[in-house]
């Protein structure tokens, strides 16, 4: 099998992915089309990922595929239907194990203008969820998964990547909107069944533009709820902000600041949703007011 | 020569790197754990406008992680010395931890995943045993013939770990394995040692400044773990440079100590391979000094490759399986009679494929 390469932004970093597989690299070029570097060899990278059929007796009964970079292999094997999967996650690994730079926190991130609102979450707040109904409905998406933060400026850098949704989280948006470009379905990984959104062509596109944090909004999605938008009290939401940060601990003083500052500058908020409809309703209604009373 | 290599030896090539290069340093450094160190290198060489923006990015947040960890190195070692000292038992920061305690310029750059310390051979077990009842815990799950390897034939109790803290402590008696050909005598150690005053009332031994490159060497050329090594390699050229500007002498006190210490094979090979790969600068007298310790001619020969095709490949490691393998068996047979050994790496075989079976399983899907 031949091997390709593609050379894609992710962001502020620059990823080069090389595989044999030609169905991974068709997923890849299908989400990440407005991301794809053309001129190849000239490119420094920040990761360089290796994605390929380990060479064992499994390969002739059960095929896998393996993640490797710097020439090192993170993970065990994962079957090979999962590569695309297992490539985001992978990616995931290597940049919340070495993006220290910035303040990367666990929240889906989309922006109105250049104005950026914060959904921190633990799985099953449904953030991924909203961010992928957001963009859907004309919001930039910034990322999910990680907020880069430059501690310097707050700038909010985007990382629009394939939006995981999980579960019953496909049907929802499918619900929301039929016609929203998903990818293949994935039925058998380590989070259950998964479909990625792939973010539209203009958050691709505007990737390098950063935008500022200005409201931060703690989702939780409760079946049945009615919605709840409302004021959080900051020095709860600094608590519940630097929860939500990957390396708030490790960033010390910085980590300390960069909360403090951004808590400063973000109206924030609390809210239960049960609908996808009505809270994204919610929310863009809270960013077309501009200002806020928290 | 591997890319890292040159750099290291001469700075200023970065100035003509391309993309190339770039892609090529990046993963060789990060796999080496020398981002941090490149870091520094690029600073105190005024090639900071010659790296590209995104890599200063990828240096800076490695830095940013080894802070941290420093940190908590620093507090651990901190705990151990008061548990310890509450029981009259005196420690030495070795290593890492002994770079951070003497705030030798490596400590500007030095990542570490565990502290190392040592404690007098009479004293190894009632110090495991005062940690222990102050709560530490074994850090994994040792068999019965792990304990018996740490203990009997190993300089060190099995490794401990403090709940809800990161950082593993290894307990040593000694900087070579009893049962090794080299035989280090502690006392002396202890003896040159100098005592460090820390935060509330605490004493940290560092060695002194011989003992420390002499250590690195032991632990360098006496240790399966060769593969991450180049690191290892950098701290001793930098520790000699250090050590060699405030006393010029410094590499005939290191070879007499050598000497005296009986390991003069070690440093031997630590001496001449920081000068192949890093172009460490050695006077010709110290070279004619340690050479006297140099194993017949095609066997160092031999070694000289495998450990340039081990330390510094030309890709993270790619292709040097045979080299690590014959390496790994030679550290062995370094530090254990040959009837040991067998009895070593058959049980490490066997509990090795116990293992691979047990995560075949655990395989999604």
């Amino acid at each position: 099998m031949s091997e390709q390469k593609l050379i894609l932004d992710a962001g502020p970093f620059r990823v080069g992915v090389r595989a044999t597989e030609p169905r991974f690299f068709d997923t890849l070029s299908w989400f990440y089309r407005d991301s794809i570097r053309d001129n190849g060899a000239d490119e420094v990278l920040d990761y360089d990922i290796h994605v390929y059929r380990p060479p064992s007796l499994r390969r002739w009964i059960k095929p896998q595929i393996q993640f490797g970079i710097d020439g090192m292999q993170p993970f065990e094997p994962h079957p090979l239907e999962n590569a695309f999967p297992m490539y985001e996650w992978g990616l995931n690994w290597c940049i919340a194990t070495s993006a220290h730079r910035y303040m990367m926190v666990h929240s889906g991130n989309v922006a109105f203008d250049d104005q950026a609102l914060i959904l921190p979450g633990n799985p099953g707040s449904g953030k991924s969820t909203l961010s992928a109904a957001l963009n859907l409905s004309g919001a930039r998406l910034l990322s999910d998964e990680f907020g880069l933060v430059r501690p310097e400026s707050l700038d909010m850098l985007p990382m629009p990547r394939g939006i995981p949704l999980k579960n019953a989280s496909i049907e929802a948006i499918l619900e929301f909107d039929g016609a929203a470009p998903l990818g293949p379905t994935y039925p058998k990984t380590r989070k259950g069944r998964v479909r990625h959104l792939r973010p539209d062509s203009a958050s691709q596109v505007q990737q390098a533009a950063p935008a500022t944090p200005r409201w931060l909004v703690f989702p939780k999605y409760r079946a049945g709820a009615e919605d709840v938008l409302e004021p959080l009290d900051k020095a709860e939401a600094f608590r519940q902000l630097a929860f939500n940060s990957f390396n708030y601990k490790l960033l010390g003083e910085t980590g300390f600041r960069t909360v403090d500052r951004m808590i400063r500058q973000m109206d924030c908020y609390r809210m239960e949703f049960s609908r996808l409809d009505t809270a994204v309703a919610l929310l863009t209604a809270l960013a077309g007011r501009g200002g806020g009373q928290a | 020569m591997n890319l890292l290599c040159q750099l290291f030896a001469r700075p200023a090539i970065a100035r003509d790197w391309g993309a190339g290069q770039w892609n090529t340093f990046l993963p060789l450094a990060r796999s080496a754990r020398l981002l941090g160190r490149s870091l520094y290198l690029f600073e105190h060489n005024d090639l900071i406008d010659v790296v590209p923006g995104r890599l200063l990015d990828q240096l800076r947040g490695a830095v940013a992680q080894t802070r941290y960890v420093q940190g908590q190195a620093l507090r651990e070692l901190r705990h151990v010395a008061r548990a310890l000292g509450g029981a009259g038992i005196p420690l030495i920061a070795l290593k890492g931890g002994a770079y951070l305690v003497a705030g030798l310029p490596s400590a500007q750059w030095r990542n570490l995943s565990d502290i190392d310390v040592l404690v007098p051979a009479k004293d190894i077990d009632a110090a495991e045993r005062v940690l222990k009842q102050a709560h530490w815990v074994p850090s994994g799950d040792f068999d019965e013939y792990d304990r018996h390897y740490y203990r009997d034939w190993m300089h060190e109790v099995p490794p401990l770990k403090y709940p809800g803290r990161e950082m593993e402590v290894d307990i040593h008696h000694n900087l070579s394995p009893p049962v090794s050909r080299i035989r280090i005598d502690a006392e002396r150690l202890w003896a040159d040692a100098s005592m460090i005053e820390g935060p509330g009332g605490t004493h940290i031994g560092v060695l002194a400044p011989v003992d420390l490159l002499l250590h690195n060497a032991v632990h360098l050329f006496m240790n399966d773990e060769l593969r991450g090594g180049l690191r290892d390699v950098v701290d001793f050229r930098d520790l000699y440079g250090h050590f060699f500007a405030a006393d010029p002498a410094f590499g005939r006190l290191l070879c007499a100590r050598a000497r005296a210490l009986g390991c003069g094979r070690p440093l031997y090979y630590a001496l001449t391979t920081a000068q192949r790969l890093l172009a460490l600068q050695v006077s010709p007298e110290v070279i004619a000094d340690v050479e006297k310790h140099a194993p017949a001619a095609p066997v160092a020969r031999l070694m000289h490759r495998l450990i340039a095709e081990v330390l510094a490949p030309r890709q993270p490691a790619k292709d040097n399986w045979i080299a690590g393998q014959l390496l790994y068996i030679r550290s062995h047979w370094v530090r254990m009679p040959a009837g040991m050994l067998f009895r070593h790496l058959t049980h490490k075989y066997f509990k090795q494929k116990r293992t691979d079976e047990v995560s075949a399983q655990d395989l999604p899907g």
